[in-house]
């Protein structure tokens, strides 16, 4: 190909690495033909059906991205899945590039006996329902009285500030009645939150647990211990957060949120349904057995077994996964190239990180077409 | 002749450079350049220039990623900055504490440097659902409109 040319560009996955890397590519090359392809009929992946829909400032970002499509010229093929619909090899053959940015949409497991029982849900199975995704009907869901949530992330503290959010309010902002009333359904009295990490490493962003003192008639405690001031600047904060949340929360409420730090999730026992969740301190070996009604499990996502397009199949001599190169003409970029760590913005960070390479690439005649 | 308008957006998710494309683009008969924070060389500062701020908040009232190196230079160089006249505007949600501090801590820096701002402090709430564009743009016609 010659430096006068531009490269036909073919993105798999609009979430938001899909997405951005469309913006960087179009800015270095405004006559390129560039299509990004879903399996879904509508665009935006994680935007849409991850990040919590009382968000509507970070779920913004899709304004931008909208622009790619009715004025910058990027195409949107929905209802495609590469790996199924239309194989990789094909869309290689028509397409000088082609960045794989399909996400990592299966929830991690547990690993621990028991998991398996009816009543224990993966966070991104509930997101999505909130969300809408197509895939996803409240089939089989039963909450109660009592929710353990495994995991102290962001997508746990999202998990609890929508079940203790009032219905309507929901409906408020576009979850579906039905859903919202499941979710945040009035019976509910007790969220227990368990990590495995210590308060000095949970995984929680502070502003997302300062969020979570706005949620009227809710007692929040914790088990951290109190540190002084010889403690990390960081922890420090996380530290003074969850304890400010605990301390302005009432005394007594009609529900309450446990914060558990430190407890390795053991077993999970029950008949049919879940009934309670074992721990395991991590430093004494204490165990711990919290009554569940259900279980969130929220501690990561990782490739589906049934994903069409798996990375890992790909890895050709040339593959470089610290800047997305794959193989010839083949890229990798977001969550599928560094794993399921990181928001929005970090994906914005790889998408021009991986743009990059591309670009490079392109200025040094390394893309073509690969022969089918 | 009126001065050249250097937008200058400091960025996290991108919405701080979406907008200030969209004010360049609404820029008539004047010069106008837009210029992400990371790639600015603070020496570059000129009271020949007419500087448009746009800055987003990133986590707990701190600066998005994209205005970190800039904030660095100007508190490491400490340049003078007298003659330097600018506008702000700063993006943030008010759901989160410390709502649209990221902008707020660039401009004290550039007024302790001897800059001088001028105009409405501009600001635009992400918790409505919108994106700065057009409230920024409509910010700006009118700055400019006497600067």
């Amino acid at each position: 190909m010659g430096q006068n040319q531009v490269p036909t560009v073919a993105i798999v996955g609009s979430g938001p690495s899909g997405c951005y890397t469309a913006q960087f590519l179009r800015k270095r090359f405004p006559d390129a033909q560039i299509t990004i392809f879903d399996r879904l009929p509508m665009p935006y992946g994680l935007v849409r059906f991850g990040v919590a829909p009382d968000h509507a400032g970070t779920k913004a970002v899709t304004q931008q991205f909208d622009r790619l499509f009715e004025r910058d010229g990027v195409k949107f093929v929905g209802s495609i899945e590469v790996g199924k619909d239309k194989s990789l090899e094909e869309l290689r053959a028509e397409f000088d590039v082609v960045v794989l940015a399909t996400g990592l949409s299966a929830d991690r497991q547990l690993g621990i006996p028991g998991e398996e029982k009816n009543g224990v849900y993966g966070s991104g199975r509930i997101t999505r329902l909130i969300n809408g995704h197509p895939d996803e009907s409240l089939e089989g869901i039963q909450l109660g009285e009592r929710v353990v949530i495994v995991g102290q992330g962001n997508v746990a503290m999202d998990l609890i500030r929508l079940s203790l959010t009032h219905p309507e309010e929901l409906a408020g902002v576009g979850v579906d009645r039905e859903v919202a009333d499941l979710i945040a359904h009035s019976m509910l009295k007790q969220i227990d939150v368990v990590g495995r990490s210590e308060i000095s490493d949970a995984k929680f962003d502070v502003a997302m647990v300062k969020e979570l003192g706005k949620i009227a008639d809710v007692r929040f405690t914790s088990d951290a211990p109190i540190l002084g001031e010889e403690g990390d600047p960081e922890t420090q904060k996380r530290i003074d957060a969850i304890n400010t949340l605990v301390d302005n929360s009432p005394v007594t409420a009609g529900r309450v949120v446990n914060f558990h730090f430190g407890w390795v999730p053991s077993e999970i026992n029950g008949e049919q349904h879940v009934s309670e969740a074992i721990f395991t301190a991590k430093h004494t070996g204490e165990r711990k057995a919290l009554p569940a009604d259900a279980i969130y499990t929220a501690i990561g996502f990782t490739e589906a077994e049934a994903a069409a397009v798996k990375r890992d199949a790909h890895i050709s001599e040339i593959t470089d996964l610290e800047t997305g190169r794959l193989a010839q003409g083949l890229y990798c970029v977001g969550w599928l190239r560094r794993g399921p760590r990181g928001t929005i913005p970090a994906n914005r960070a790889d998408a021009k990180m991986v743009s990059e390479a591309i670009i490079e690439d392109f200025e040094n005649n390394q893309l073509e077409k690969v022969t089918v | 002749m009126s001065k050249k308008v250097v937008i200058l957006f400091g960025t996290e998710s991108g919405n701080a450079e979406f907008a200030a494309e969209d004010i360049a683009a609404e820029i008539d008969g004047r010069d106008s350049e837009v210029v992400d924070m990371t790639d600015f060389d603070i020496a570059d500062f000129t009271s020949d220039n007419f500087y448009i701020i746009i800055c987003s908040t990133h986590g707990e009232g701190d600066l998005p990623s994209g205005a970190v190196p800039f904030y660095g230079a100007l508190e490491a160089d400490t340049p003078d900055l007298s003659g330097v006249e600018f506008g702000i505007f700063g993006l943030g949600d008010s759901s989160y504490e410390n709502y649209s501090k990221g902008s707020e801590r660039i401009d004290e820096k550039l007024r302790d440097l001897g800059a001088k701002r001028v105009g409405d402090y501009g600001r635009h709430d992400a918790d409505t659902g919108t994106l700065p564009n057009a409230s920024a743009v409509a910010w700006s016609q009118e700055l400019l409109a006497s600067h």
